[in-house]
């Protein structure tokens, strides 16, 4: 046994209401998460997830939730996500759900796969756009965005990552 | 002291579809007997309270339950025996009450777990 290996399973929040925003935090999530192991697998799978279990990274604004468990209970993991049914912070609580994008190996895979999610919900958003105005705001966004140098972006997997010009 | 039971063991390579325990509740205070619904129900609540939803949908059956001696024989699928007998030996309480399950027999055929001495 060389070293531990770990699976990221990247996630996404959905809730209903716009205001539900606030409720996403690591901490929120990760109860959720484990509430539903235990609800699910009761106290062996429970005690089986939590050896490496922590949310990795969290986007509030797109709902991103980057989730590490070990190797060989990543299908606990990935079967009991249907399960959450609300995020419960500061005693506010918000009815949603997580749908899995991606489960990878490592962050690096994970960061990829984000990257072209994103680029692909760009074009859909754009195509469902109803008014003029909210179209050319999302193209004056897109163009705006740059790579600054002297900055690392490493944390920022949601603007895209080549230069453009007017 | 009862001497110590002998133990043997023996492996069979075949699949089976079920596995049989022949078990012992152990109720040290003389309170109330449970009855075989009330035994099944305790069994899906270990295997509910180790091993969550998923444990308690697993199919059990009491086969066969003597009140005055409380013991019982299981039947589990072959897949979730050893959540079974872990959810058995990690009971410890019936009704708020100390109880412990003693597994005497397990066997993949009732026809040696029917013949039992008392």
């Amino acid at each position: 046994m060389v070293r531990f290996k770990n699976r990221y399973v990247l996630c996404e929040v959905v809730a209903e209401e716009p205001r539900g925003r606030h409720c996403i935090e690591d901490r929120a999530v990760g109860t959720a998460v484990r509430d539903a192991i235990a609800r699910a697998y009761g106290d062996y799978g429970l005690a089986c997830c939590s050896v490496s279990f922590t949310v990795k990274y969290l986007n509030a604004y797109t709902g991103t939730v980057l989730l590490r468990c070990r190797k060989d209970f990543h299908r606990l993991l990935c079967s009991a996500l249907p399960l959450v049914r609300q995020l419960e912070s500061r005693g506010l609580r918000c009815p949603c759900f997580l749908s899995t994008l991606h489960v990878g190996g490592t962050i690096r895979s994970c960061q990829k796969f984000l990257i072209q999610h994103n680029r692909r919900q760009l074009l859909t958003l754009l195509q469902n756009c109803t008014n003029e105005e909210e179209r050319q705001r999302i193209r004056q966004s897109v163009l705006s965005c740059s790579l600054t140098e002297g900055q690392s972006q490493s944390g920022d997997e949601e603007e895209e990552d080549d230069t453009e010009t007017d | 002291m009862p001497p110590p039971a002998a133990f043997e063991r023996r492996v069979l390579r075949n699949a089976a579809g079920h596995h049989y325990l022949r078990v012992r509740l152990e109720l040290p205070d003389g309170g109330a007997r449970p009855s075989a619904a009330q035994l099944k129900q305790l069994v899906v609540a270990a295997l509910r309270e180790l091993h969550g939803e998923v444990g308690a949908a697993l199919p059990v059956d009491v086969l066969t339950y003597e009140e005055k001696t409380l013991s019982a024989i299981l039947r589990v699928v072959s897949s979730g025996f050893v959540k079974l007998w872990s959810a058995l030996t990690l009971l410890g309480f019936y009704q708020n009450r100390r109880c412990a399950f003693r597994v005497l027999q397990v066997d993949i055929s009732i026809s040696s777990c029917v013949i039992w001495e008392q």
